[in-house]
């Protein structure tokens, strides 16, 4: 079982939670502000001279008895001070110089904000309504700066959220709330909390699956998800169920959604690293219908596990992803494909250190309605070669729907050539192509490809740092029937593009596109794209330094990652 | 097109009246202003949600069409949203009804 020692106790206040880092969150609970210096600042500035006027009162009263001769006073000082007496007069040079102090910080321009009216000594004040009203000036002034500089800041906030709408919908606002007082209840009483999470069950009863979704992404943003909030989705009809974060679920939460979730076909877990080898056999147990698992860091799993949970699964596991975790190794994949890969339809692995074996995978892969294959991120690169990928294609090319190979680096022309052009046919279902940082892949073969296969299907494509890439492959893609049909499409640091690259994008369905750091991108190529694309709601142009805040864009479409927004 | 106020009513009958446009912001009331049913005459009967909720729904159609239209020109406007209240015991209840409405 697994514990960790140093972890804080439930609701505890050193947690890191949503947006903030790490940093943030410490210096928070340390109660370390920029407004707390301030104040102190403030407080100890008003001791000091509060304590100085007191003295210096004392030293007018002195001056009252022996108004007559000031200088006499001085004379007798100097005198004085041979002889090393008169505390009294000491702390009177103090205040000298603390005033001349003051005098010379009224010219600083740097602590004029912390300037109060009444600046102690008589000597400066010498016409003090003026003063007043200069201050006052000065301190709307400044407030209007801050004002505007907190504006600004919200607005990056929002538009890094991707927070397009200004109103949010009434819908997402009490989730918005409702996941915040979860938040608030499970750190009150636990003995409470149980009842009201029950009531809450009650009433979620009628919200759609839609919504209890959505509830699930808040929570997961907010790291509000654990055992407590966990029995919000313990509905017995739910069939599908995504959690985006999992990691303080304990293994004992993952039983109960088990045992109270006995439809769920499909799960997703992802950050699930205290899913334990106890409780990943027992969701393969108590759930009969389960045949789509996706995983995400599931580290405790140790092989002999796997080997029994793909045994459990014989024949009945359709879809299996996979990520983030050193303990699935190539005896895992072995198990893994011996006993489902007849029933396996989606396939995907990422981040997996310990598996080298990939050779594997094209003699198993052999379902008639084999759809989705990601190999993502191989630890060795050349472990997951062209043979490979072309072999696997000759396997389930022509069913393919899904094909995404990110970070598989080794991948050269010879696999779009031999590969996906060869076998793919010419009025493919690919729906989603991602071939995210393979540099080996140059401008010709993707053209050839283009020109030979017809994707007419195709709505997601990421071509992100294939740096040959040029302007010629973009514009047979666009020459394409994939022009049509595109939704989103990815040419982050495509640095050979040039404008001509952009003169044919005009695609009527495209929503998104990612233009980050394609320096040749500035402001007549986003108007024209804003133009030429009717949906096209968002544009990433992230390190665009051309991109300014002349841009003109059509209403409905935002730019995220200017740097006129946030500087 | 009638420019006349829609008239929500509550399960307890309390009546809340909402300017048309505001209405228009939800889907669902869209649908049911616009169609060739009883309720085109302006009176929409939402016998499900208690008068609280019916209240906050009328309050957001109204902060919805007043800060989330078409007027968008200004751009110093935009940041002064005031925020939307919700009070937490309404919070569930109100999911429910913002489902409902689609809004």
């Amino acid at each position: 079982m697994y514990r960790s020692r140093n972890r804080p106790k439930k609701g505890g206040e050193n947690e890191v939670k949503g947006p903030n880092s790490a940093l943030t969150q410490f210096l928070r609970e340390e109660g370390i502000s920029a407004e707390n210096i301030k104040q102190r600042w403030y407080q100890q500035s008003k001791k000091r001279r509060d304590e100085n006027d007191e003295k210096k009162e004392d030293v007018e009263d002195v001056d009252d008895d022996d108004l007559t001769a000031e200088n006499s006073q001085v004379v007798d000082d100097k005198e004085l001070d041979d002889v090393e007496t008169g505390s009294d007069t000491e702390s009177g040079k103090v205040e000298v110089s603390y005033e001349a102090r003051m005098k010379l910080v009224t010219a600083d321009s740097d602590e004029e904000e912390y300037e109060t009216s009444s600046v102690s000594g008589t000597p400066i004040s010498l016409s003090t309504a003026n003063n007043r009203k200069l201050l006052a000036k000065k301190k709307k002034a400044a407030a209007k700066i801050i004002q505007n500089r907190r504006r600004k800041r919200k607005r990056a906030a929002d538009l890094l959220d991707r927070r397009v709408n200004k109103v949010s919908s009434l819908q997402s606002l009490c989730i918005g709330k409702i996941s915040e007082n979860i938040y608030k209840w499970q750190k009150d009483a636990n003995e409470s909390s149980k009842l009201v999470f029950n009531r809450l069950r009650d009433v979620l009863g009628g919200v759609s699956t839609a919504n209890l979704n959505n509830l699930a992404k808040a929570l997961s943003k907010n790291r509000a998800l654990n055992d407590h909030t966990l029995q919000l989705f313990l509905k017995t009809d739910l069939t599908k169920l995504t959690f985006n974060d999992c990691s303080k679920i304990s293994f004992d939460g993952y039983k109960t959604l088990a045992i109270f979730s006995p439809h769920l076909t499909k799960l997703s877990l992802q950050m699930c690293g205290q899913l334990n080898n106890e409780s990943l056999l027992y969701i393969a147990e108590k759930l009969p219908n389960l045949e789509a698992l996706y995983l995400d860091g599931p580290f405790l799993i140790n092989e002999d596990t796997w080997e029994a949970f793909f045994t459990i699964m014989k024949d009945r596991l359709k879809e299996f992803h996979i990520s983030n975790t050193h303990r699935f190794t190539d005896r895992s994949l072995s198990n893994l494909l011996v006993n489902c890969s007849s029933s396996l339809v989606s396939f995907g692995l990422s981040r997996l250190d310990s598996v080298s074996n990939y050779a594997l995978l094209p003699q198993y892969l052999v379902n008639d309605d084999f759809h989705t294959l990601c190999i993502e991120y191989p630890f060795n690169e050349e472990d997951v070669n062209d043979e490979i990928i072309i072999n696997i294609l000759g396997q389930v090319g022509g069913t393919l729907r899904t094909l995404v190979l990110n970070g598989c680096a080794e991948l050269t022309d010879s696999m779009i050539i031999n590969g996906l052009t060869a076998f793919i046919p010419e009025k493919c279902r690919l729906e989603v192509l991602s071939l995210e940082e393979s540099d080996q892949i140059t401008t010709d073969s993707l053209v050839y490809f283009f020109n030979k296969v017809e994707l007419n299907k195709l709505t997601k494509c990421s071509f992100r740092r294939c740096l040959q890439l040029g302007d010629m492959a973009v514009i047979e893609l666009l020459l394409n029937g994939a022009k049509d049909s595109l939704i989103s499409l990815s040419f982050n640091s495509l640095k050979e593009l040039t404008e001509e690259a952009f003169v044919a994008l005009a695609c009527p369905n495209l929503t998104y596109i990612d233009l980050g750091f394609v320096r040749c991108v500035n402001d007549s190529i986003i108007q024209m794209l804003g133009e030429q694309n009717p949906k096209l709601t968002v544009i990433d142009v992230f390190g665009d330094n051309l991109v300014t805040e002349n841009a003109k864009t059509r209403p409905g479409l935002t730019l995220i990652g200017r740097q006129s927004d946030s500087i | 097109m009638c420019q006349d106020p829609v008239t929500l009513v509550s399960k307890d009958n309390k009546e809340y009246e909402v300017s048309r446009s505001a209405a228009m912001v939800s889907p669902t009331l869209k649908a049911m202003i616009e169609g060739s049913f009883e309720e085109n005459k302006g009176r929409i009967e939402l016998k499900q949600f208690d008068s609280h909720i019916l209240e906050k729904v009328v309050e957001y159609l109204n902060y919805n069409f007043k800060y989330g239209g078409t007027n968008v020109e200004e751009d110093d406007e935009e940041d002064e949203i005031p925020e939307f209240d919700i009070p937490t015991e309404m919070s569930l209840e109100l999911l429910l009804a913002a489902d409902y409405l689609s809004i």
